[in-house]
């Protein structure tokens, strides 16, 4: 299963969702599988923050779906973050776990999913009743319309190939100019303020 | 802790419009947590380290809702990276509160570092930090981290002395 198609599929099906994800190739897939939902993405390089950065804005926004795109190195950088998420139960995250067992980004080195770690176990485990290991792209696909309309959190272990999209447009900006970007979105969309101006005191 | 201390800590997250707060459960700030779970204006998040709860935080900020972490300083070892992160990397602020554990009084031997490394870590993040002694400066002080984090998108920290939260 190729993650860039993965990625058309679950995009398609998004629309006023937020989406926070992670590092590596993964982010100019997304940036490209997705170009509807940029400004409604918060590209990080932060392994192991990926989805407890997605809760938190999850439990910010109750009334609003948020979608953590993580990886197999990034979760397993933080796997507490599973038992937190077991335990608070937040009606309105969806995970997807790039699963290519490796560190792609650095040239391909082995993660523990090449071993013996089974990743939607390992959620099930903490208490996460919805977890699911996913090798095929329909099943994907179906997943993602379970997990998006689901009010418990729901996870997607994709095991997708070690490849990178072809030919797609990098993404040029850095943390913080996605920062404000993504910001202003939910400022825009919220009819909130984040950033506001300075106090001329 | 006092329960006066106690008070003064829940108005300060309150005066600062915090609504969230994380945190994994120190010693010293043994009557803080309950008192906070059981606040009906503040919803606690209990985590498995500390790196978590920044993170979680970090989240918090994005949503244009006001999160607090809050621990033993020796929870700023584990918050490093993903302070380093979103502080440096993307102007994501956290702001902590941590007990402090390991000041001149300690008696603890394994306490100890955490007094050792609080404040070279602090400054070497670049983290803006107040230890307050007294229990009347506590408000004000987590007012004034927030209003600083704020404007500067950066994390910054209140760090409560040995002898309020003995």
């Amino acid at each position: 299963m190729k993650r860039f198609e993965c990625m058309k599929r679950l995009g398609a099906k998004l629309e006023n969702e937020l989406v926070i994800l992670s590092l590596g190739a993964s982010v100019d897939e997304w940036y490209n599988a997705a170009p509807h939902m940029r400004a409604a993405s918060l590209f990080q390089q932060q392994l192991g923050c990926v989805t407890p950065e997605a809760f938190g804005l999850a439990v910010g926004l109750p009334h609003r779906r948020v979608v953590s795109l993580d990886t197999d190195g990034g979760l397993m950088f933080n796997l507490g973050i599973l038992a937190t998420l077991a335990n608070e139960q937040p009606r309105n995250l969806l995970v997807v776990v790039w699963d290519n067992e490796c560190y792609q980004s650095i040239g391909g080195p082995p993660t523990h999913t090449a071993g013996r770690v089974n990743l939607a176990a390992v959620a099930r485990g903490t208490g996460i009743e919805h977890a699911y290991l996913v090798e095929d792209l329909d099943a994907f696909e179906q997943h993602c319309i379970k997990g998006l309309a689901a009010d418990t959190p729901y996870v997607i272990v994709a095991k997708v190939e070690p490849s990178v999209e072809p030919g797609i447009k990098r993404k040029h900006s850095d943390g913080r100019e996605d920062k404000y970007i993504f910001v202003r979105h939910v400022e825009a969309s919220e009819g909130i303020v984040i950033m506001g101006p300075s106090e001329h005191n | 802790m006092l329960e006066s201390a106690v008070n003064k800590v829940i108005a300060g997250l309150k005066a600062a419009g915090v609504s969230v707060v994380c945190y994994l459960p120190d010693s010293l700030f043994k009557e803080l947590y309950p008192a906070l779970d059981r606040d009906p204006d503040i919803r606690t998040i209990r985590v498995t380290n500390e790196g978590e709860g920044a993170a979680i935080c970090g989240g918090v900020f994005l949503s244009g809702k006001r999160a607090a972490l809050i621990m033993e300083n020796s929870g700023l070892r584990a918050s490093i990276e993903p302070l380093a992160r979103m502080g440096m990397g993307a102007g994501i602020p956290v702001i902590m509160l941590m007990s402090y554990r390991g000041d001149l009084g300690e008696n603890n031997w394994w306490a100890i570092p955490h007094g050792m490394t609080m404040e070279p870590l602090l400054e070497a993040m670049r983290i803006p930090y107040r230890i307050v002694t007294e229990e009347g400066a506590i408000e004000r002080a987590i007012k004034d981290a927030f209003s600083w984090s704020y404007a500067a998108y950066s994390h910054s920290a209140i760090v409560l002395s040995e002898g309020l939260v003995r």
